[in-house]
């Protein structure tokens, strides 16, 4: 795998961060659903694809990163004190997912950025490619 | 010099080894013999072609869906150009050893 391949898992693996970050905020302030299901806060799990000692002892050439999957942050649940909500329980609560907003932003910049430094390494390989299709070149 | 016998311990006294071992494995040496100049040329040819229409896949599905990923298909664009650039330079410079071959005075 070259250069370019890897940085484009990278580019891929923030792509789907940002994807759950949106699906996060967007449902921070979502009631339950009519089955009695609440959406929970989700965490993507990303890795080094192909396993990090092979690629050590040089068996197996670097592949980059990728998504491992999607799991529940475990935030728990939000309980909000509105007796007059439609989908308040007997005792007056509404339960909204506990998305938190702060470190969601946090975690929203680092993946811009992350992706950012992704791209830069993408540019910079390509330059490599182009400027080695000059050799030898006439004129 | 027995500060330096943890080191030992750890087997990364025979330094050269070391490092050649954190090294990429040796790339496939290409199979000698059959593989005609002919052929060398069309298979390289058709993998340009493999990822001009690669990218040319990528950009339909974008157009009908933009679900896919946008930096995949301007990472397969941009493959597809590189390529064929290289595959350009490959004809230029096989044409300038023909002429310069044809315009030799014997």
């Amino acid at each position: 795998m070259d250069a370019i391949a890897i940085s484009r898992t990278g580019l891929d693996v923030e792509w789907r961060r940002m994807e759950i970050i949106a699906l996060n905020l967007a449902n921070m302030n979502s009631g339950p659903a009519a089955d009695g299901t609440s959406f929970q806060p989700l965490t993507l799990l990303s890795g080094p694809a192909g396993s990090f000692g092979a690629v050590l002892d040089g068996q197996q050439p670097p592949a980059g990163v990728r998504a491992y999957g999607v799991q529940p942050s475990g935030a728990g649940m939000r309980r909000v004190y509105e007796p007059g909500h439609p989908q308040a329980d007997a005792n007056g609560y509404v339960s909204y997912p506990n998305v938190s907003h702060a470190s969601e932003m946090a975690l929203m910049v680092k993946t811009a950025r992350a992706y950012e430094a992704n791209l830069v390494a993408l540019a910079a390989a390509q330059q490599i490619y182009s400027s080695a299709l000059q050799i030898g070149k006439q004129a | 010099m027995s500060a330096l016998d943890p080191v030992a311990v750890l087997g990364l006294s025979d330094g050269p080894a070391q490092i050649m071992r954190l090294g990429l494995p040796a790339l496939p040496t290409p199979a000698t013999g059959h593989t005609s100049f002919e052929s060398v040329l069309s298979a390289g040819l058709d993998r340009v072609n493999d990822k001009v229409a690669h990218a040319d896949e990528l950009v339909r599905q974008f157009a009908l869906d933009d679900s896919v990923p946008v930096h995949q298909v301007t990472i397969a664009l941009e493959e597809a150009r590189l390529s064929i650039e290289l595959a350009t330079q490959v004809r230029t410079r096989l044409v300038e050893t023909y002429r310069e071959l044809m315009n030799m005075q014997l």
